[in-house]
């Protein structure tokens, strides 16, 4: 393959680990937030929550792919026999892990004084924290939803361990393996990529959240 | 089903031993040119800062795997010097670890920075004294949380090295997984031992950062 060659299809994996990073960064958010929500103002059932987010901080995403993968795969080939569920399942989960201290870090810095204000006119408990709290915990938290995405972005070529997955990471190992065996431009191709893809965004979400928070009076 | 722990265990703690070793290495080369790095984009000139940036920028741009796959064969093909493939290893990780370590040692530093070099100054000492004696023994008591963070978000990586042929803790989960068909098992036995180990250290550093931070400081840092 000459050097164009290399890289179309190098970009060609591009759309997989966009996708594969942002369904998992929405899986975080999705358990990111109530967790942090159930972390702050639940106290009976946090440990529950500490012993989730120590488990998928503190087990290497690798690991926990070949796990779901080769080992629960083996007995529940639906749904972790797919490699796809299987990389956005675990990145999700460890995501959300993540997430969750992001959110409680927002939560302390929205503060008290308005979970207070908004009961005080009426609102319940849940009432308050989803018309009050989570508009701004989300606005407070978006450097740290910058980082996080930019991170996802970069464990999504953890799923070359699981193989079968046609994104960026899996296409330069490819090329590595066929002839000519070119061990330059694919590497050097995927690192630009990869950076492309992470450093923008992120950027712009810093900016935006920034933005948004002296609008907001945060 | 857990047989495989006392038949395999000099592979479990080879692997375990090579994986702690790089850890610990890539995290210490990493504070140290991490600091340096700090110190650069906080005194040095415009080009120095923009050196400083491309450097953080590919290092916490791209992922681990794409910084072994250059190190490893990209940079022998292109240098023509062939590279131990341990030394490869201990370089990328502290280089990638430093990358990271830059903002958390120049946060540090942010945080006491302007008037106590200024009080440092006054006194008549000079920048790179003050920075010696007054600011950076303050600072790496600052960092010591982010520095945990980082450590486990490094050990967390180093599980690319199975992929890079060097034995580490999940190359031996991986060779015992083969020989032996268990599969769940040791991976649920590796990903426990990953867990202890990461949980233990972060507990240890809590117990030190309590010990040695500076009176007062969540106060400063509020």
């Amino acid at each position: 393959m000459d050097f164009t060659h290399t890289i179309i299809f190098l970009s060609e994996g591009v759309p997989l680990t966009l996708s594969i990073s942002i369904i998992s960064f929405l899986a975080g958010i999705a358990i990111g937030l109530p967790l942090a929500f159930i972390r702050a103002y639940e106290n009976e059932v946090s440990f529950v929550v500490d012993a989730y987010e120590k488990i998928f901080r503190g087990i290497p995403e690798i690991v926990l792919m070949l796990l779901f993968f080769f080992g629960l795969g083996l007995y529940f080939p639906f749904p972790f026999g797919n490699a796809f569920f299987t990389a956005a399942f675990v990145l999700g989960l460890r995501s959300g892990a993540n997430q969750s201290q992001i959110f409680r870090g927002a939560i302390r810095g929205v503060g008290d004084e308005q979970m207070i204000a908004a009961q005080s006119i009426g609102c319940s408990k849940w009432q308050a924290i989803w018309h009050v709290m989570v508009p701004q915990v989300l606005t407070f938290s978006t450097p740290g939803l910058g980082s996080e995405y930019a991170l996802l972005i970069k464990d999504s070529s953890y799923v070359w361990v699981i193989g079968g997955l046609a994104e960026i990471m899996t296409r330069s190992i490819w090329l590595k393996n066929v002839p000519p065996y070119d061990v330059v431009t694919p590497f050097v191709f995927a690192a630009l990529l990869y950076i492309v893809l992470t450093f923008p965004i992120a950027l712009w979400l810093d900016r935006w959240g920034n933005k948004r928070k002296k609008k907001i009076g945060l | 089903m857990f047989e495989f722990v006392s038949q395999f265990a000099p592979w479990i703690l080879q692997g375990l031993l090579l994986t702690v070793e790089i850890t610990l290495f890539g995290v210490f080369l990493g504070l140290g040119i991490g600091t340096l790095l700090a110190i650069g984009d906080i005194y040095g000139n415009k080009v120095a800062k923009g050196v400083i940036a491309v450097y953080v920028e590919f290092f916490r741009g791209s992922p681990i795997f794409v910084q072994l796959f250059l190190a490893q064969y990209t940079v022998p093909t292109i240098t023509h010097i062939p590279i131990d493939p341990y030394l490869t290893a201990f370089l990328v990780f502290g280089l990638n670890s430093a990358g990271y370590q830059k903002g958390y040692v120049k946060g540090a530093i942010e945080t006491i920075f302007e008037d106590q070099m200024d009080a440092g100054l006054s006194t008549g000492m000079s920048r790179a004294q003050t920075l010696r004696h007054v600011i950076l023994p303050q600072a790496f008591r600052i960092v010591i949380p982010s520095w945990t963070n980082e450590f486990c978000s490094l050990t967390k990586s180093t599980a690319a090295l199975a992929y890079v042929g060097l034995f580490d803790l999940v190359s031996a989960g991986k060779s015992i997984a083969h020989i032996t068909y268990v599969v769940l098992p040791v991976w649920l036995v590796i990903g426990a031992i990953y867990l202890a180990w990461i949980t233990g250290f972060t507990k240890l550093m809590d117990i030190i950062y309590e010990k040695k931070k500076i009176p007062g400081i969540d106060l400063l840092m509020q």
